[in-house]
Parts: structure tokens; C-alpha cells; sequence
């Protein structure tokens, strides 16, 4: 009997190191991933401000529009915005790939998912930065052009037209990543449709007759604007 | 010698045009040639210009094709095909080795005979290679011009040619060829530009450039004259584009010279405008009030307080002063340079510190007589500050925010 607990305990522990002995090389691979993720994000993150910093990114994202990323973070800039950015990515996906060399079914899975996800955020984010860029550049474009046009209210209207990009921008990127897809198209519908019925009940009732005396003020000038100086 | 006239459906003015032309070759140079070109008119242009020619001077018709018109681009503030008409008018010449060439426009009913001496004697007897014309003008008209154009001329190309957007010209047979082995011609702004272009060519180029004066300049005006901001966003932005391909070369001019003029004044103003500044103002303050953040990004943080204490100015303390303007059209130029944003919204953005800057000028000269002395003065102060122009140029990124 002295023999065959002897034996069942031996199994046992046999088991329990040859578990441990499975298990511990998956940790040792899973600090040494997670390690060299913090160490390879810090080193992205350094050449990626280094490279953006040789063409002047934060200069031109401002000209861009998208002078305002690093105000959406604790980033000092928007190159530190998009460094910082890469050293998170570069972390995740480090997590992402320790957690599969764990071996573990449930972990594996769920890294698989996410990897299968990532380019539906990607093209979430390039939507979200062209429609920044169109933003800015439509918005000057009509102010510049209102302002010459002699329009008082430039301005609300350069405003207006950036603010309308961006929530189509916004929309789109949120189709993107598939995220409430029919409840959002519903939303963006209601309020789009929304703000043309309000906008146009409200020039229609309530603010005719300013509109009619704009117009008239418009028509009115028109003659008088037009010098008849040849200025070339 | 040849003298080019360049016509699209002008049969209204032709005739006229011809005739007087013709006279002009015949008293002066009775072995010239006329050759018109017509960019294919349809309205027998090409018949009325030949009866008109008949038994005075010998008339050569050769075509040239003017560009498809775009429908969304804006209206033109000249001649819509020109580049190709007066290359058109050059091959010709070339082809007959003439040694002094001169373009008219089939649209004008001011030219008169003698014109031709003016614009011709010069490359003949004087040994001239441009002659650049010189129209009386109301002092208020061709503001773009005094402003911008002729002061840049003088400070970057070293040459003070008043009006080197001007429209006819005379050129030398050596002019001529080195003109036709440029690749501008096919440039794609080449019809807004090329005045300033070959007025620029000849003045760098080595070549020896007079004025000649004309007296007064009329034409038929067949569509709505564009607003000042597309003449402008296309008279300037032809400047700055020539200003930047020839970058190389007006680094190293110093000083400017003064031309000679060919020709007598005719006493012609032939139109008198009336002026309005109250408008011009109100434009100046809704574009500070409207832009200033856009100026932001093109004109020194020092130049935009000067501006906004522009803006608050009443209107008659409203002085926009040479230095400040100079400061802005050179900051203009930079920018148009470093790319700071799209050329149009750049040159857009330059309209409503243009009609201050107009304001001003007729504000402060109005009743003076004043107009050319403050036009030499601003020349001066174009001059005075063309190393901030050339720093900037070299090293671009001192200038940025």
C-alpha cells in the first residue's frame, strides 16, 4: 500500500512539474514579448517624433487641420500625439502576440479577433484624418471666398461647412469600425434631415422678412459694389 | 520686319486695326509684313482683316489653337489662347527672319500708326531687344500693377518698367529666338502669365529693354471683366510663379535702372473712373475681421498687429504705408513659395489687404498730384527690403511659426 501511494504521489508530482515545465517557457516568452514591446514602443516612438520632426509634421498638420490632436490628449504636439500613438500600437500588438504564445485557447482567440479587427481601425483613422484635412480646406476655401463676396457672415458659414465634413467624416469612420452600423446611419439621417428641415422652417417662418431684407441689401449693393476701376 | 496682330472672332475691330497698322508699316517700314493670327474664328475675321491689308501691305494668316475652355475654371482677365497666338506670330517671324517683331491685339480701337515707330525704331535704330509699352492712365487705374508688378520688377529684376503686363510689345530677332527655345509656352498658366514672362525674360536674360509711350489704350470688351480677386489671384500668382522659376537669377541683382523712353506722351487719359474708398475700406476690415487667423499663417506675427491696427483706424488716419506693404506682398511671395496652403487660397486671401492698400494710395494722393512720386517711393522701399525677401527665400524655415 506504502508502495502504491508512493507511486500515485511520484505520478503526481511528475504531472505537476511536467505542467509547470510546459507552462513556464510560455511565461518566460510571454515577459520576453511584453519586454521587448515596451522597449521596441519606446524606440518607435523616438524615430517616429525624430522622422516627423524632419518634415515639420506639426507645422503642416497645422495648415492641415489637425493642429488640434495633441489638445485631445496630454500630447504636447501633434507629432507627440501620433509618436505616443505608435508606442501604445506597438504595446498592444506586443500584449496581443504574448498573450498567443501563452498558448492559451481563450487568449489566442481573442488576439486573433483583434488582429482581424485592426484594419477596420486603420481605415476608421485615415477616413477621420482625410476628412480633418477636407474640413480645413473647404472652411477656408468658403471663407476666403464669402470674404471677398463681401458675405458679413463668412465665418458662420466657413464654420458651418467644416463642422458638416466632419460629422460626414465622422460617420463614415464609424461604418468603419461596424460599430452600431444601422442605428448610426438611422441617427446621422434623423439629425442630418433634422438640421436642413429646422434650418429651412427657420428661414422660411421665422426669419423671412430678415432674409428678404438681406436679399434685398444683397441686390440692392450689387450695382454699387462693382468699381469700375480696370485694377490689372 | 514683321507686326503680329492676334484675333478670335474680332471682325468688328479687325478691319480698323489692319488699316491703321498697315499705314503705320507702310510709312515707316515699307518692307514689313503683317501676319494675323486667328485662333479659328467664325465670324470672318480672317476676310475683313485680308480686304483691309489689300494693296497696302502684304498680309500672312496663320492659326494657332486656342485651349479648350474650362467651365468651372474662373472667368480670364485677358486674352483667353494668347500664349499661343504670340508664339503663333514669333514662329512666323522667325520663319521670315525678321529683325524686330511686334504684336498688337486684334481688339484694340486706340491703336493708331504710329505706334509702330514707337514700338519698332527702338530694335531697329537704337538696338534694343523689348519695348515695352507705356499707356496713360488714370492714376488709379492698373492699381494691381503700381502696386505689386511694376514695384517687384524693380527691386528683384532690376529694371523699372511701369507697366510690364502691358499688352503689345516690340522684340529683337535675338529676343525672339531665345523666347521661342523656352518650354513656358506650354506652361499651364501660360495665357495670365506671359506678359510678365517675356517682360521678365528680356530683363534678366541680358537683353536691353526700353519703354515706348503710346498714349492711351482702348479695346472692345466683349464678356464681364472677372471680379479684382480673380484678376488679382491671376495677375500676382503669375508674378510669384515667374518670381519663383527664376529664383536663381534676381538673388543676385542688385540696384535697379532706370529705362529710356521712346515715343511722346499724347496727353490720352482715356477713361476717367469713378472712385469709391468707402467700399475698399469696409472690404480691408471684413477681411481682417474674417481672415486674420488665415493671414496668421502667411504675414509676420509683427505685420498682422500693424494690420489690426489698421482695421481699427478711422478712415482718415487709414494709412497703409510702403514698408508695411512691402512686408506683406513679400510675405505673400514666401508663402506662395514654402506652399504654406493652396495658391488660390493664398492669392484670395491677398484681396481684401490689396483694396486697403488701394484705398490708402487714393486717400493719401488724391487732389495731389502726388501719384508718381509715392509710386517711386514704394519702388524704393521694394528695393530696401529685398534682402528680408532673399532670406526668406534661402532659408524658409526662420520665417515659419
Amino acid at each position: 500500500m506504502w508502495v502504491q501511494l508512493q507511486r500515485i504521489m511520484s505520478e503526481a508530482a511528475n504531472r505537476i512539474v511536467k505542467s509547470v515545465a510546459e507552462f513556464v517557457p510560455g511565461i518566460l516568452a510571454l515577459v520576453a514579448v511584453l519586454a521587448a514591446s515596451v522597449i521596441l514602443g519606446v524606440i518607435a516612438r523616438q524615430v517616429t517624433m525624430r522622422a516627423l520632426a524632419g518634415v515639420e509634421f506639426d507645422r503642416r498638420a497645422q495648415q492641415w487641420g489637425l493642429g488640434k490632436l495633441g489638445d485631445w490628449s496630454s500630447a504636447k504636439s501633434a507629432s507627440s500625439f501620433v509618436g505616443r500613438t505608435v508606442q501604445w500600437v506597438v504595446l498592444i500588438v506586443g500584449i496581443l502576440v504574448a498573450l498567443t504564445a501563452l498558448d492559451a485557447a481563450i487568449p489566442s482567440r481573442f488576439a486573433l479577433s483583434v488582429f482581424e479587427y485592426m484594419p477596420h481601425v486603420l481605415s476608421a483613422l485615415i477616413v477621420l484624418a482625410v476628412g480633418s484635412a477636407a474640413a480645413q480646406f473647404f472652411a477656408r476655401a468658403v471663407l476666403i471666398g464669402a470674404v471677398n463676396m463681401q458675405i458679413h457672415s463668412a465665418r458662420i458659414l466657413s464654420f458651418s461647412v467644416k463642422w458638416l465634413v466632419l460629422i460626414v467624416a465622422t460617420s463614415m469612420a464609424v461604418e468603419q469600425l461596424q460599430i452600431g452600423r444601422q442605428i448610426l446611419t438611422l441617427a446621422f439621417g434623423i439629425l442630418f434631415g433634422g438640421v436642413v428641415l429646422t434650418a429651412s422652417l427657420a428661414v422660411g417662418l421665422g426669419a423671412k422678412d430678415a432674409v428678404g431684407r438681406a436679399i434685398e441689401r444683397q441686390y440692392d449693393r450689387a450695382p454699387q459694389e462693382r468699381d469700375h476701376l480696370d485694377h490689372v | 520686319m514683321v507686326v503680329g496682330i492676334i484675333s478670335y472672332n474680332d471682325a468688328d475691330t479687325v478691319g480698323d486695326v489692319v488699316r491703321r497698322v498697315s499705314a503705320g508699316i507702310a510709312a515707316h517700314a515699307p518692307q514689313g509684313c503683317l501676319v494675323l493670327a486667328d485662333g479659328g474664328s467664325t465670324d470672318g475675321t480672317v476676310k475683313r482683316a485680308e480686304s483691309a491689308a489689300a494693296d497696302v501691305c502684304p498680309l500672312v494668316t496663320v492659326d494657332y489653337s486656342r485651349p479648350a475652355l474650362d467651365p468651372l475654371a474662373a472667368p480670364y482677365h485677358g486674352w483667353y489662347g494668347r500664349a499661343a497666338a504670340i508664339l503663333s506670330v514669333l514662329r512666323a517671324a522667325s520663319a521670315r527672319t525678321a529683325a524686330a517683331c511686334a504684336v498688337i491685339d486684334a481688339r484694340l480701337t486706340s491703336v493708331s500708326p504710329e505706334w509702330m515707330p514707337s514700338l519698332l525704331e527702338p530694335v531697329l535704330s537704337e538696338e534694343f531687344d523689348y519695348v515695352a509699352p507705356y499707356y496713360e492712365r488714370h492714376p488709379y487705374e492698373g492699381a494691381i500693377t503700381k502696386s505689386v508688378i511694376a514695384p517687384m520688377f524693380r527691386a528683384l529684376y532690376g529694371v523699372r518698367l511701369r507697366q510690364p503686363a502691358g499688352g503689345e510689345f516690340g522684340c529683337s530677332s535675338r529676343l525672339l529666338q531665345h523666347l521661342l527655345d523656352q518650354t513656358y509656352w506650354a506652361a499651364k498658366d501660360a495665357d495670365s502669365g506671359i506678359d510678365i514672362w517675356m517682360a521678365s525674360a528680356a530683363a534678366v536674360g541680358g537683353f536691353r529693354v526700353c519703354e515706348a509711350a503710346l498714349g492711351g489704350r482702348t479695346h472692345v470688351v466683349k464678356e464681364d471683366p472677372p471680379d479684382v480677386s480673380t484678376a488679382l489671384g491671376q495677375v500676382v500668382g503669375g508674378m510669384f510663379a515667374d518670381v519663383e522659376a527664376r529664383a536663381e537669377t534676381w538673388q543676385r541683382i542688385r540696384g535697379s535702372q532706370t529705362l529710356p523712353v521712346f515715343g511722346r506722351s499724347r496727353g490720352e487719359m482715356t477713361r476717367q473712373p469713378v472712385v469709391d474708398v468707402e467700399p475698399m475700406l469696409d472690404r480691408f476690415r471684413l477681411g481682417f475681421d474674417a481672415l486674420r487667423d488665415v493671414w496668421a499663417w502667411i504675414v509676420a506675427p509683427r505685420t498682422l498687429l500693424q494690420l489690426k491696427a489698421l482695421a481699427e483706424a478711422p478712415a482718415p488716419q487709414f494709412r497703409f504705408g510702403n514698408e508695411l506693404w512691402t512686408q506683406v506682398v513679400y510675405d505673400f511671395a514666401l508663402a506662395y513659395r514654402a506652399r504654406s496652403m493652396p495658391h488660390d487660397h493664398l492669392l484670395g486671401a491677398l484681396t481684401p489687404l490689396y483694396l486697403g492698400w488701394l484705398a490708402s494710395f487714393v486717400e493719401e494722393t488724391c487732389g495731389t498730384g502726388d501719384v508718381e512720386d509715392r509710386l517711386a517711393r514704394l519702388g524704393e522701399v521694394f528695393e530696401m527690403k529685398k534682402p528680408y525677401l532673399i532670406a526668406g527665400w534661402r532659408w524658409p524655415e526662420r520665417f515659419r511659426v
